[in-house]
């Protein structure tokens, strides 16, 4: 049910670019419509393979007392919920495509296409980072209910609300202000959307798209190295007490 | 030529569809019989109700305060999306100038606006989003034996002290974002009673979810859907294609919901405008009230 959710909001935000670019000519924030709407209709696919996501579940697991089970079997904790996570990602890119196709026979866009296979396969990197990212930052958090079990809810809620709006999912990053977007861009958020999006759409440069996706690398290891410590302190702290 | 055919058709469409509407509105107004047979009995049952819904209120604040770093996490979740989305507003419009004709203050206004309707309705009918363990433990007989109405139960038993809190700086930022549109006094009036109108239809779609709770057992996917249709208000609904702006209009009638009151206070909706929309939301009310008494003959209190 949540992809119908998801096509809503596509439609919200198809549209009001659609007004915005009602002249086919015109180009603002440095977007054509041709580009703008691709970005709109990128995002189905890359909201599927990056956002959609198990690894929110895991504070639940915690505080209800159900990772137990899993600390009991002979697997990873961590590559359990990543498996969990790249298969869920499965099921809904195939329903992506499937939604775009829909999508594309209604509104009939105008669609960019990448032929330069540079970009393609950094716009894979980029992708495949991002899945990396997210996940991280997802299970980091998830961890939280080790200390504060009630938060669980709470605090992937407020990661959705702060995903939602820095990594690009509602608008493109770059019709914010410049030093804006300098602040934005020390967060690992635009590189989970926006920046593979730029990339598809080579509205970067060599020199700014390889330090993008140096920059995905070094987010990958900080937040693999503050996974690890979180997960260590906790597994410590937790008592599996009511079970 | 032949798209502008097909255009006069659809709006003598529409207009048939809301003469009939109308005239529908008063048949039905008519119908209804009220079972009070003076104003001070009303008053007075209104009065009980009220003393009830505090009652209720208080006891759900209770409770949401007792977890206050998760009533501090969500509540810092709603004011960051609100925030991010006005950050947006500002910085969109001020790209493109406007945004289907309408300046950076008044797309403001329709967002602050959409974000009324849509903030007041869940705070009052939070409840509806608890209704599928009341119905599917069985524990919604206990609701029914009580000495009041169970809709009223169902629907407003449950208000939400974080939209509750949002409520009062919302007012005050309309406020201020209203009074640099100079709006006169009649539509002012125009668009507080238009507001009232939309809480109308919205209460009247938070009923249906609950009568379509009872017979399919079916609630939170379809209290969802609801919220996504109305989150198309956002924006005014002019920035849509037609059909589908005429859709979001009418028939769903998001339009209504959260672009009339706005577009009342700038006084771009026609006394037909006027009309139509009333009705809509008088008829949706009665309609929504007929299919909820007839959900629950339906309902077989299977699982108590």
């Amino acid at each position: 049910m949540w992809r119908v959710r998801n096509m809503f909001q596509i439609f919200l935000v198809f549209f009001l670019w659609d007004t915005i670019f009602a002249n086919s000519q015109r180009i603002v924030f440095g977007y054509d419509r041709q580009k703008m709407l691709t970005y709109i209709f990128g995002l189905i696919i890359v909201r599927a393979l990056v956002l959609s996501s198990k690894a929110n579940e895991v504070g639940g697991d915690i505080s209800r007392g159900d990772i137990i089970n899993l600390l009991l079997k002979p697997i990873s904790y961590v590559k359990y919920w990543l498996t969990r996570d790249l298969s869920s990602k499965g099921i809904n890119l195939i329903f992506a495509v499937f939604e775009t196709i829909l999508l594309y026979f209604i509104l009939r866009p105008d669609f960019f296409l990448q032929g330069n296979i540079l970009l393609l396969l950094s716009f894979a990197t980029s992708i495949v980072l991002a899945i990396l990212i997210y996940f991280l930052l997802l299970f980091t958090i998830g961890l939280v209910p080790f200390w504060v079990p009630e938060s669980a809810w709470g605090i992937s809620f407020l990661m959705l609300v702060v995903v939602e709006f820095l990594s690009g999912a509602l608008f493109p990053l770059d019709i914010l202000p410049v030093s804006v977007q300098s602040i934005i861009n020390f967060t690992p958020f635009p590189y989970l959307l926006f920046f593979p999006l730029q990339i598809y759409l080579g509205k970067v440069g060599t020199l700014i798209m390889l330090r993008g996706i140096g920059v995905s690398f070094l987010w990958l290891g900080v937040l693999w190295l503050l996974m690890r410590s979180v997960w260590f302190k906790g597994l410590k702290s937790y008592q599996a007490y009511g079970r | 030529m032949e798209d502008r055919k097909e255009v006069q058709n659809l709006k003598l469409r529409i207009k048939y569809f809301g003469f009939s509407l109308v005239i529908g509105t008063f048949r039905a107004v008519s119908k209804f019989s009220f079972k009070f047979e003076n104003i001070k009995e009303l008053v007075s049952r209104c009065y009980y109700y009220f003393k009830i819904w505090l009652l209720m209120s208080k006891n759900s604040f209770i409770v949401m305060l007792e977890q206050k770093k998760l009533f501090f996490l969500f509540l810092l979740g709603k004011v960051l999306r609100f925030g991010f989305f006005i950050l947006f507003l500002v910085f969109l419009v001020k790209g493109t100038e406007n945004l289907a004709g309408y300046n950076s203050n008044q797309v403001i206004f329709f967002f602050l606006t959409f974000n009324l309707v849509d903030i007041v309705s869940q705070f009052l009918f939070r409840e509806v989003y608890r209704f599928r363990p009341l119905l599917v433990s069985g524990d919604f007989d206990l609701v029914m034996t009580k000495p009041m109405n169970a809709l009223f139960r169902v629907l407003m038993g449950g208000a939400d002290v974080i939209d509750f809190i949002t409520i009062p700086p919302l007012l005050i930022v309309l406020a201020i974002v209203g009074g640099g549109l100079n709006p006169n006094f009649f539509q002012i009036f125009s668009y507080l009673i238009f507001i009232i109108n939309s809480l109308m239809i919205a209460a009247a779609f938070h009923i249906l979810v609950l009568a379509f709770g009872i017979i399919t057992l079916e609630i939170d996917h379809v209290i969802w859907i609801y919220r996504d249709l109305t989150n198309l208000g956002r924006f005014p609904v002019d920035i849509y294609r037609q059909p589908i702006q005429g859709i979001l209009t009418y028939l769903i009638p998001v339009g209504i919901m959260m672009t009339f009151p706005v577009k009342a206070m700038l006084g771009l909706i026609s006394s037909w405008g006027i009309l139509f929309s009333f009705s809509l939301g008088i008829l949706m009310v009665i309609l929504s009230i007929k299919l909820w008494n007839r959900a629950l003959k339906s309902y077989t209190s299977a699982s108590s």
